[in-house]
């Protein structure tokens, strides 16, 4: 529809309904009118606008009561006509101002708003609204003139009342955004006046009278009723912010000439007006001070992220135009502020980032040039003061607030102390020049870092060598990442509270001075026992974020280009700082403390070993030494029942393994701070971290792996191999040194252990030196260090066996007869007789040709010893051979040793041993025979734990020397080894499910699946495998433990490869499932006592053999 | 009565050899270096900062290396060995060449001597063919300067000395024969000045302070020789100083004159010290004979180490008596 745009057509148009309000004031009047005014065009409604508001005008002033609807009606339409309008008129403004305000107040109080309809008061508001857009910039001011005051302050007070009681949100929200555009400071989307820096200073200085109040109001709206909504806190803070920013902008109070008292004619309401004098504004702010610090706590953590977001606006306004005169404001401004730079809500994150770092600009920002520059300086100088205030201030109170507040205060605080150092940038030197500062911010790092000790899981918990190893195997995927142990903590849970602390180290290390953060640390560190473990966590922090590491983002975020650290710490600067940290852990004091409880077996032998003349207590571990009784269970001697130790040693112990793992951390923080530059330290650092890695305790072995990787990835090894690899000559130094003086550094074989298990053969040439330099020591003290050197031969030749395997020649063996047995589809009868013909002439000694089925003879022992293979065979013995071949002469003579375990090491050695010269047969007989004695002993007369090991080597011998064995075994051995299975079966039958923890199981089981193939591969004589045979026939019974059964099976299957008839018919003997029907009649009938005999517990076992064995035998037949 | 004896604060292994021959270059610069000689015929340079041989040279065609020294004026190095040849490397921007060679004729294990004249120009003293003669050679030209034969028969050459006294015209040179004679030569006069017996074994080694004009000699028997030069240079014996064990391979005084340090055949290192030769430690490391002591010529002091080279393959390196106050 076409709007009227022709003046004299709209005022003709229009005239009759204006003059119709006019006399009859109603609300179908009032809506026609409305109506009409639509159909006018702009242009020719701000030519009639005076015409048109008179009706509407004069409806509102008629006196007496009025309808609320006639009075709604008209200030629609009265809007309609502003919001598409200008007010030129100064009266207009005025008055309208004031009939508006009139609608509003209540007619009895024109301070109160009146008790209208919801409807009514929007209405209005949004009338006022628009008056205040539409009024003209040349009049609006005249606002603001002293004259003006009363009017002013009515229509302030009324809006204020508005927002504050009013119960609508929308009402409360709407009469904010109207004082907000009576202040000229609407942020809404139309255009606005834009006041001139002297019109900006009237409208302060009259908004300077009202201030107090439209302070104290909207304090107390936002503070207010938590569930009033966003919409109204936030308007509530705006309007705060907008106003204090108006009142109180630096640009003003500083222009202000104090001699402007206010003109006479203005009489009382002179009194009304504010001089905004020094003393004012100092006053002033301390009142804004208060109100503030009410707003920030009631926001910051408010749930809306808009009102946060609103705070930080409100922050950022305030410091920009108000730093100054707000002086005492700042700090909880940049408390608000820097508190909401961890803000969960992104939006605000980022605008707080931005704003931080404009602050942290303007603080910086060199007071150069110029004339104001002193004061720009002096400026600058205040507001670090106040960091620096709030930062010492903050650290003071920061103990107490971890100590009694929650978890999520507690990172807010946190995040607030990291913001003042991110804030001051690198003023954090001159902060911490203050040793004041220096103190209290270390104080309340080391209490707030206070671990908790009380796990006694930490201390329990044992790393084996078996553990190193496999976390070293090639498929490991990154071991580093796996073992990381949660630290626990006295004064909080949250993960995110401890990484906001290292932050706040790395952050102190970053703009610090590096020298002077470490020297002050490290003398905590040194001077209570209390703080070294939280010293030791935040000089490996601070190390890390001097090299620049973690601090990067929030780094760059507030430094902005090019204005980076003062003077970042050189290269030689970290490395020195590194140095005097890494000596200081690794010194004798604060490396070397005890980390195992003294009851635990192994650590017990060492102290033991280390210190012979040390009183022994008999404790619940010699159980197994001195009570050998079979079927004792083995698991007690791995119960450590701590009873004895009282808790606080417990403590003692785990604080001890905590300090030791935040060292190594701490090792591993400096390699990554130093990158390639560390590898120089590599000398002096890695063997203690390697002594480490081969600690018993889990949690110091695993941090000791975790620091190796780190170091390897920073100092670009690629691997764990790689880096012991490189570093060998290091690491071998320090052990053969150490295993000259083993009283003192017990460690030294340990460290030997963890390289062997971790390196390849490119070690050997220098193993073999130290191996000499082992073997030396060993030989020079057997009786106290034997044990601790066998767990290094252990592992030596552990590590000679993988490096060196031997060929995989013998494997394919086995399976060749039993293939044959199996493939022999068609059974020849006819063949079968003739051979049994033949067997049987031979037996009987009838045509005998040739008789070389005898054994071989034995090698005399002195053919094949050492007087043959002089030097110069020796000479060619490759080195990991003639290493074996020492440490096994070594064996023979630790085999009788008295000690049980060192037996039992020992024997585990030499199993090694026979595995890895089992390539050279040369090599390998003579020293089989020279230890074959001391095995036997430990074979027929010894605890069953020793019989058990021994019996693994006696299988791993014949596996690579059967002839050699043979009549040794069937000799020696064997009679006692089946006279015992014999004896025990009847036990085992009878036993209930606890019996395989005992002992005797255990060496039951290892006898069994070890025997089978000692007979194979031995090649033993048939009546040595009846003897076998009949030890092993109880085990058939289905009555035996099931692993006992399975282990006898494989026996039978190894004894059915070595005579198969032999042994069909001895399993027929027992039970035969058919009945063998001649296939001739002239054939007598076979007779097998098995036949026909009922089912018994050996039953299932021998059917199964017969089938699996025999199956295609059983077919035929 | 005394500290625990002290432990190496480093072995160097890999030489793969004896090490008869150890020098000290950390006056260059960075890194310090150690030059061995072992019994294979490599000369290992070891960086003394990573602790780890920089380089191996091999020119003496397998056969053992028995002295080295580096030439302070070039970067260069120069080095005997058992195959009758004196060499000349080039060290320079990490070259490892021979460039020029001197054969001697000796069959012996006796040591060459250096000594630089002027910056370019040296001498050098070796065992000449017949086995009691030493010639001195110009360094770089090889124009021979003399060759000195004892009048008597004292044996074959041990071990010479070549230095140039404060006051006198031409350079001496102090040779020890297998009959235990020491005898003190005049260079440009070739005459013998001095003669002393001053062991009744073969001198081993001997060396000589210049400043002091004070020497001792070793032997293959119990006892250290110390003697003097007086005015009008003659040897003068001293008081014998007695040792557990006998022979001594080496023989090496410390750059400021206050420590000698000995090389046994017991496996041992004795340090005396150089003023009253009062013993003051017995470095108790290497598992076999002990062939060659050196001292570093570091700038600082707390960095000059004692070195010790072994037929056990191995490099000891020493810290002691680095503080200056104790050395007696």
């Amino acid at each position: 529809m076409a709007q009227i745009t022709d003046p004299k057509i709209a005022f003709a148009y229009l005239r009759p309904a204006c003059v119709l309000l006019t006399r009859e004031p109603t609300v179908p009047n009032v809506e026609t009118l409305g109506a009409q005014l639509r159909d006018v065009d702009d242009a020719t409604l701000q030519q009639l606008q005076e015409y048109v508001l008179f009706p509407l005008r004069f409806v509102l002033k008629v006196p007496g009561p009025k309808r609320e609807g006639l009075v709604q009606a008209v200030t629609k339409a009265m809007s309609h006509v502003l919001e598409n309008t200008c007010v030129r008129s100064w009266e207009v403004l005025r008055d309208l101002l004031s009939e508006l305000c009139l609608c509003l107040c209540s007619p009895t109080d024109p301070g109160k708003p009146a008790a209208t309809s919801e409807e009514l008061k929007s209405s209005v508001l949004k009338c006022l609204d628009a008056l205040l857009h539409a009024a003209y910039g040349d009049i609006v001011f005249k606002l603001f003139e002293p004259s003006m005051l009363p009017g002013l302050g009515a229509a302030i007070s009324l809006l204020l009342a508005l927002g504050e009681q009013e119960k609508s949100r929308g009402i409360q929200a709407a009469a904010l955004k109207c004082l907000q555009a009576l202040t000229l400071q609407c942020d809404c989307t139309q255009d606005h006046v834009v006041p001139a820096a002297q019109e900006q200073r009237v409208l302060g200085n009259t908004m300077a009278s009202f201030l107090p109040g439209i302070t104290m109001a909207l304090s107390r709206i936002i503070t207010g009723d938590l569930r009033q909504g966003h919409a109204v806190t936030v308007r509530a803070i705006k309007v705060w912010s907008r106003t204090v920013g108006l009142v109180m902008e630096d640009s003003q109070l500083q222009a202000c000439e104090p001699g402007e008292s206010p003109s006479p004619d203005l009489g009382r309401i002179g009194k009304l007006v504010v001089q905004r004098t020094a003393d004012w504004a100092k006053g002033t702010s301390g009142r804004l001070a208060a109100l503030l610090q009410k707003i920030v706590s009631c926001t910051s953590a408010h749930q809306h992220w808009r009102v946060r977001l609103e705070m930080v606006e409100l922050a950022e306004r305030l410091l920009a135009r108000c730093s100054q005169s707000l002086g005492e404001c700042v700090g909880p401004l940049l408390e608000a502020l820097v508190g909401a730079v961890n803000d969960e809500e992104p939006r605000v994150r980022e605008r707080c980032e931005v704003v931080l770092r404009e602050v942290s600009e303007r603080s910086q920002r060199p007071s150069g040039g110029g004339g104001g520059s002193n004061k720009s300086g002096s400026s600058s100088q205040t507001f670090t003061d106040v960091l620096s205030e709030n930062l010492h201030a903050l650290a003071t109170s920061l103990p107490r607030l971890m100590r009694t507040s929650d978890d999520q205060k507690k990172l807010f605080v946190l995040n607030v102390f990291l913001g003042y150092l991110k804030l001051l940038g690198p003023l954090v030197t001159v902060v911490l020049n203050s040793a004041v500062h220096l103190e209290r911010i270390s104080r309340a790092l080391m209490q707030v870092l206070e671990l908790d000790v009380m796990d006694v899981r930490i201390v329990e918990e044992r790393s084996y060598a078996a553990a190193i190893e496999t976390s070293s195997g090639p498929g490991s995927p990154d071991p580093q990442a796996a073992h990381t142990q949660r630290k626990h903590f006295l004064f909080f849970t949250d993960e995110k509270v401890f990484s906001a602390l290292m932050e706040i180290c790395r952050t102190l290390g970053y703009y610090g001075n590096i020298y002077l953060l470490t020297d002050h640390f490290l003398d905590l560190y040194r001077e209570s026992s209390a703080y070294r473990k939280q010293a030791a966590m935040v000089l490996n922090e601070l190390v890390r974020g001097a090299a620049g590491i973690a601090v990067a983002t929030g780094g760059r975020g507030l430094e902005g280009e090019g204005r980076g650290r003062r003077a970042p710490p050189t290269r030689d600067d970290l490395k020195a700082a590194a140095v005097s940290v890494i000596e200081e852990y690794t010194s004798l004091n604060n490396w070397h403390l005890v980390t195992v409880s003294e009851e635990t077996d192994r650590d017990r032998q060492d102290q033991q070993l280390l210190s012979p003349s040390r009183l022994l207590s008999i404790s619940s571990s010699d159980v197994n030494i001195t009570n050998a009784n079979p079927l004792q269970m083995i698991t007690s001697s791995f119960t450590s029942p701590s009873s004895s130790s009282s808790t606080s040693t417990i403590h003692q112990l785990n604080s001890n393994i905590w300090q030791l793992c935040i060292q190594l951390e701490g090792m591993a923080c400096f390699a990554q701070a130093l990158g390639r530059n560390f590898r120089p330290l590599l000398m002096t650092s890695l063997y203690p971290i390697l002594e480490k890695a081969g600690d018993e305790t889990l949690l110091v072995s695993q941090a000791a792996l975790g620091s190796m990787w780190g170091i390897s990835e920073a100092c670009g090894y690629a691997s764990l191999k790689e880096l012991i690899n490189d570093n060998s000559d290091y690491l071998l130094n320090d052990v053969s040194l150490n295993l000259q003086r083993l009283s003192l550094h017990p460690q030294a074989p340990r460290v030997l252990t963890v390289m062997l298990a971790h390196s390849d053969p490119s070690l050997l040439p220098l193993v073999g030196d130290i191996v000499q330099d082992v073997l030396l020591a060993l030989d020079l003290s057997y009786d106290h260090t034997a044990a601790l050197f066998c767990s290094v031969l252990h592992a030596l030749m552990k590590a000679l066996a993988r490096w060196f395997p031997s060929s995989p020649d013998k494997s394919g063996e086995s399976a060749g007869p039993r293939k044959s047995s199996t493939d022999q589809e068609v059974f020849n009868v006819r063949q079968f007789l003739l051979d049994y013909r033949k067997q049987k002439e031979l037996a009987e000694g009838i045509g005998v040709e040739e008789d070389d089925t005898d054994d071989p003879v034995l090698p005399p022992p002195t053919e094949c010893d050492e007087d043959v293979d002089g030097p110069d065979v020796k000479a060619e013995l490759p080195p990991h051979l003639s290493i074996t071949k020492d440490v096994m002469e070594r064996c023979i003579h630790l085999l009788s040793d008295p000690s049980l375990s060192l037996r039992l090491k020992v024997l585990d050695v030499l199993e090694v041993c026979v595995c890895v010269l089992s390539e050279r047969e040369n090599e390998l007989l003579p020293m089989a025979h020279r230890c074959w004695p001391a095995l036997l002993q430990r074979l027929t007369a010894d605890d069953p734990l020793a019989v058990l090991r021994a019996f693994r080597v006696l299988c791993t011998l014949g596996e690579s020397c059967g002839d050699f064995l043979r009549s040794r075994v069937s000799k020696e051995v064997l009679p006692k080894l089946s006279s015992s299975l014999a004896r025990q079966a009847p036990v085992s039958a009878r036993a209930g499910p606890v019996y395989t923890h005992t002992l005797a199981y255990k060496l039951q089981l290892a006898v069994l699946q070890g025997l089978g193939s000692l007979c194979l591969r031995l090649d033993l004589a048939e009546a040595d495998l009846d003897a076998v045979c009949e030890a092993c026939l109880p085990y058939l019974s289905c009555r035996q433990p099931i692993k006992l059964q399975e282990a006898c099976l494989s026996v039978f299957r190894h004894l059915i490869q070595a005579d198969p008839d032999a042994f069909w018919f001895t399993l027929n003997e027992l039970h035969c499932p058919f009945s063998y029907a001649p296939p001739h009649p002239d054939l007598r009938p076979v007779h097998l006592s098995g036949i026909g005999r009922p089912r018994d517990e050996r039953s299932d076992n021998v059917l199964k053999l017969l089938r699996e064995e025999f199956g295609s035998q059983m077919m035929s037949g | 009565m005394s500290r625990p004896a002290p432990s190496p604060i480093y072995t160097l292994r890999g030489a793969g050899g004896p090490l008869n021959a150890l020098h000290f270059s950390c006056r260059g610069g960075d890194p310090p270096l150690l030059f061995s000689g072992s019994g294979t015929g490599a000369i290992h340079i070891w960086n003394l900062n990573t602790r780890r041989a920089e380089k191996v040279l091999e020119g003496h065609s397998g056969n053992s290396v028995i002295w080295i020294s580096t030439l302070q004026s070039t970067n260069a190095l120069i080095s005997q060995g058992r195959d009758m040849r004196v060499c000349q490397w080039d060290l320079s921007e990490g070259r490892g060449e021979v460039t020029d060679s001197v054969w001697t004729g000796s069959v012996g294990f006796c040591q060459c001597s250096l000594l630089e004249m002027s910056p370019g120009t040296r001498l050098l003293a070796y065992p000449g063919q017949q086995t009691e003669e030493i010639k001195i050679i110009e360094l770089p030209s090889k124009a021979p300067v003399c060759s000195l034969i004892p009048d008597a028969k004292l044996g074959m050459v041990m071990c010479i000395k070549l230095w140039q006294p404060d006051s006198g015209p031409g350079p001496l040179l102090l040779a020890g024969y297998e009959d235990g004679s020491l005898l003190l030569w005049d260079v440009s006069q070739r005459s013998t000045l001095s003669q002393a017996v001053a062991h009744p074994e073969p001198v081993m080694c001997l060396t000589f302070d210049p400043k002091r004009l004070r020497g001792i000699s070793g032997s293959s028997e119990k006892n250290l020789s110390p003697w003097m030069l007086d005015g009008q240079n003659n040897l003068q014996l001293q008081d014998p100083v007695s040792l557990v064990n006998p022979g001594v391979s080496q023989l090496s005084i410390r750059g400021d004159g206050k420590l000698v340090a000995s090389a046994g055949w017991d496996h041992r290192v004795r340090v005396f010290g150089w003023k009253k030769l009062r013993p003051l430690a017995v470095l108790q490391h290497h598992t076999d004979m002990v062939l060659s002591v050196a001292f570093s010529d570091h700038q600082d002091p707390r960095r000059r180490l004692l070195a010790a080279g072994s037929k056990d393959q191995r490099i000891s390196l020493w810290s002691i008596y680095n503080e200056g106050a104790d050395t007696g």
